[in-house]
C-alpha cells in the first residue's frame, strides 16, 4: 500500500547526491502482535532464517523464556484465541500483507490515506463492540431465555410437520423410564 | 562480541567445523602459519544497529572461511547472512547465501 521512495535526489553545493532510501513496513511484533515502528525494537534471526520481530524487550525477554504467546494473557494471540478481542471481520482484509510495491499514483495514495482512517475507525468501532457485549451482564440468563423461545415458539419457523421429518431442528426428546405401580398386585404375605 | 578466543561456527562446506578468533585481520596484511586461516563473520549473537534504526540478531556467531581476496573458500553457505556484507564488498559470499538479511 505504502508506495516505494527508490531515489531521491540531494543537492548539495555543485554536486548531487543519489540516496536510496529503503522501503518503510509496518510490522507486527511476534509476541504481542502490537505493530512494530521503524526504529523500534530488535529483529531475531533464527538458525533456519526464520525472522522474529519484537516490539520492545518485554516481548524479547518473554520470548527467549520460551513463553508461548497464546498463554501469556495480555498478548492479541491470547485474547484472540480466548474469544475475548473480535477474530473474524471483514476489515481485516484490508491489512494483508501484499509484496508487490505499487507504481506512486497521486490520486491512489491520497484515497488510500483516507481509506485507511476510515476502515481504522470502523474497525475499533466493532471490537469496541464485541468487548461491549462481551461484558454485558446477564449472558446465561440471556441465553437461557434464548432456548425457551426457541422451545416455544419453533413453529413459527417451521411447520410441526416438517418439524416431525427433520429431527436436526427438534431438541432431543429425553425418555424417562416410570415404574408402573404395583401396590395392589403385590399381595402381602400370606400369614 | 567477538575477540579473540571466540568459537565461531563455519557457515561454508569448507572442511573447517569451529574456528576460533585469535585477532581481527588487518586487511592485506599476509599470515604467517598455515593453520592460521582466515574467515569473514556472517552473524552474530550480538545486535547490529542499522542506519535506518533496525537491530538485528542472530542465532549464533557464524563466519565462513576465506582466502587473501576475500573469495569464500567453499562453494556453499548455510544460514542466513547480514546484509552488511555486500556492502564490504564480499559479493562471491553473498551470492552463495540462501538468505541475506
Amino acid at each position: 500500500m505504502i508506495s516505494d521512495i527508490v531515489n531521491v535526489i540531494f543537492y548539495l553545493g555543485n554536486c548531487v547526491l543519489l540516496v536510496n532510501l529503503r522501503r518503510m513496513r509496518l510490522e507486527k511484533c511476534w509476541f504481542c502482535s502490537s505493530t512494530v515502528y521503524p526504529g523500534h525494537g530488535i529483529q531475531f534471526v533464527r538458525n533456519d532464517a526464520k525472522i522474529f520481530r519484537f516490539c520492545r524487550s518485554k516481548c524479547h525477554k518473554n520470548f527467549k523464556m520460551k513463553r508461548n504467546p497464546r498463554k501469556v494473557k495480555w498478548t492479541k494471540a491470547y485474547r484472540r484465541l480466548h474469544g475475548k478481542d473480535m477474530t473474524h471481520d471483514s476489515t481485516f482484509e484490508f491489512e494483508r500483507k501484499r509484496n508487490r510495491p505499487e507504481r506512486y499514483d497521486r490520486n491512489l495514495a491520497e484515497n488510500t490515506l483516507k481509506a485507511i482512517k476510515k476502515i481504522d475507525k470502523i474497525r475499533s468501532d466493532r471490537a469496541s463492540d464485541h468487548i461491549k457485549n462481551r461484558l454485558k451482564t446477564g449472558k446465561v440468563q440471556r441465553q437461557k431465555e434464548a432456548r425457551k423461545q426457541l422451545e416455544q415458539g419453533i413453529h413459527l419457523v417451521k411447520a410441526p410437520h416438517a418439524l416431525a421429518q427433520d429431527s436436526s431442528l427438534c431438541l432431543p426428546k429425553i425418555k424417562v423410564n416410570v415404574s408402573q405401580a404395583q401396590t395392589e398386585e403385590n399381595q402381602p404375605m400370606e400369614e | 562480541m567477538i575477540q579473540p578466543q571466540t568459537h565461531l561456527n563455519v557457515a561454508d562446506n569448507s572442511r573447517a567445523r569451529e574456528l576460533m578468533c585469535i585477532r581481527e585481520a588487518v586487511p592485506n596484511t599476509p599470515l604467517e602459519r598455515s593453520e592460521v586461516i582466515t574467515a569473514v563473520i556472517i552473524s552474530t549473537r550480538k545486535e547490529l544497529k542499522r542506519d535506518n534504526g533496525m537491530i538485528i540478531r542472530y542465532d549464533d556467531n557464524a563466519a565462513v572461511v576465506i582466502d587473501q581476496e576475500g573469495n569464500p573458500k567453499g562453494t556453499q553457505i548455510f544460514g542466513a547472512i547480514a546484509r552488511e556484507l555486500r556492502q564490504l564488498n564480499f559479493t562471491k559470499i553473498v551470492s552463495l547465501a540462501p538468505e541475506v538479511l
